[in-house]
């Protein structure tokens, strides 16, 4: 090591010393009897670290962390967590959207073999179903901090981040006959610039689905986005979706990423 | 330094990824290189970060991401709560730890500073005997880094911070080593790694991904409005 490594090295060996050095005074303003006395200089101090470490702090996830991951290969989810074990469902790479799906990750078990499966529920029908998929079959753990929370009484979404409100809006919900379902669901994908006023600006996709729109195309999930009539809301408008108004969607939009778990109740 | 004289990361090696001959920047080595060098252009400075010069900045980048990759490695194995005993008790301090370094160095370079890669750890952090072996890797890994990069620094300031990580991490080392059944140290002179021998390393684990997932779309929606 030369040159700016050499003075690294000496930086370090001042370190390591302790940052001092003895040195033999010359004595020459000494009468030339007197002994040679020995001072002490002290060495520079080490150079100020540019780095101010922060000490080291346990994990602090908050009330509502959740787990999710993207599915890496489409696999059949099983009941229980065993090759055998009966179909639960399938879990395909991508979406009726073309995005690649999300799920939540809600457990995990090493079978006999060795072999690691997760739980995760699905995006079908019952809302709420899961099962067991290999553990190679999904990529790498994404966390969330965030809770969207879907009040259908009182016609309200609010988005938790932390545990604390990040944001409130009012909200049109499924018709008596097309009810918006409850439960705990995941956003999935986010949709924009697509020319389609009756769904605003922005769209987002959930896991939820329909339990009366059955025969929708692309298999009724439920979404959360704008409206061209913003004059209905708050009000109980949709097919099962969640209208806002769009200023609203374009706040919640800068706010909300995807994997965002959903509860609707 | 060759592959055999990582012998946990080896282990690791189940389909020969990391004997594979890359040339130049593996795609771990291109993407963050690119991204150091892209935002290294147009990033306004912060206050902080521009008394340090640039070819210092662009050393601490590349360290934040070895950070970035340690931290979310024992994080996410804590989370997971598959390991047991010391090896819990070492994930959950060293992973404390390599959080600090990485708010430490975000700090610093505060808009200079590179984005968080997407991670897939591909279940390592969820076996006890995968983990104890990646986190050996992992350890032997930036404190060879850390030597490598050292005679880069112009900073005095910059390089004594880095050498106060740098024994950190050969403290974690040792202590990773010790829990996996390796001798902590044999050697009487550790060699540094290059930058490209790092990056070859790392890209070889796909542990940073390259593709990350499509989550979003300019399909019309068909949702059930």
């Amino acid at each position: 090591m030369r040159g700016r490594g050499a003075t690294a090295l000496g930086v370090a060996a001042g370190i390591a010393a302790g940052g001092a050095v003895i040195a033999v005074n010359d004595a020459t303003d000494q009468p030339a009897a007197a002994p040679p006395r020995a001072s002490v200089a002290l060495a520079p101090p080490p150079a100020r670290p540019a780095l101010a470490i922060p000490a080291p702090e346990g994990l602090d996830d908050g009330p509502d962390v959740t787990r999710w991951a993207h599915v890496r290969t489409a696999t059949a989810a099983r009941t229980a967590p065993r090759l055998g074990a009966a179909v639960a469902g399938r879990v395909a790479e991508r979406t009726p959207e073309g995005t690649t799906t999300v799920v939540p990750v809600t457990g995990r078990t090493e079978d006999p073999g060795g072999r690691l499966w997760l739980r995760v529920t699905l995006p079908k029908l019952p809302n709420g179903t899961s099962g067991w998929v290999p553990r190679r079959a999904l990529g790498g753990y994404e966390i969330s901090r965030d809770k969207l929370v879907i009040d259908l009484d009182a016609e309200r979404l609010t988005l938790l981040r932390r545990g604390k409100v990040a944001m409130r809006a009012p909200i049109g919900v499924g018709q008596s006959r097309r009810p918006t379902p409850r439960g705990r669901f995941i956003v999935r994908n986010r949709l924009e610039r697509f020319a389609s006023p009756e769904y605003g600006p922005v769209a987002f996709g959930t896991s939820a689905r329909s339990a009366t729109l059955t025969d929708w195309p692309a298999g009724g999930f439920i979404g959360i986005h704008g409206t061209n009539r913003p004059a209905l809301l708050p009000g109980r408008v949709s097919h099962g979706c969640i209208r806002l108004r769009n200023p609203a969607i374009l706040r919640l939009a800068r706010l909300m990423p995807v994997g965002t778990p959903v509860e609707i109740r | 330094m060759s592959l055999s004289d990582l012998p946990d990361l080896a282990a690791l090696d189940k389909d020969g990824a990391l004997e594979e001959a890359h040339a130049g920047l593996t795609r771990a080595g291109f993407i963050v290189g690119s991204a150091i060098g892209g935002l290294a252009l147009w990033l306004p400075s912060s206050a902080s970060a521009a008394k340090i010069p640039a070819s210092d900045q662009e050393v601490l980048n590349y360290a934040l991401v070895l950070e970035y990759l340690q931290a979310a490695f024992y994080t996410e194995s804590e989370r997971a709560g598959a390991l047991k005993g010391k090896a819990k008790q070492a994930a959950t301090t060293v992973g404390a730890v390599e959080r600090a370094h990485v708010k430490a160095f975000r700090d610093l370079l505060g808009k200079k500073a590179v984005g968080k890669p997407q991670f897939d750890f591909q279940g390592v952090t969820e076996d006890q005997k995968k983990f104890l072996k990646t986190a050996v890797a992992f350890e032997d890994l930036a404190v060879a880094a850390y030597k490598g990069q050292a005679r880069r620094l112009k900073s005095k300031a910059v390089l004594t911070s880095a050498l106060g990580i740098h024994t950190v991490e050969a403290r974690h080392a040792a202590w990773m080593r010790y829990l996996n059944g390796n001798v902590p140290a044999t050697a009487a002179f550790d060699r540094p790694l290059t930058r490209p021998a790092i990056n070859k390393i790392v890209a070889s684990t796909n542990f940073i991904v390259q593709k990350k997932p499509k989550t979003s779309s300019r399909r019309k929606p068909r949702y059930t409005g």
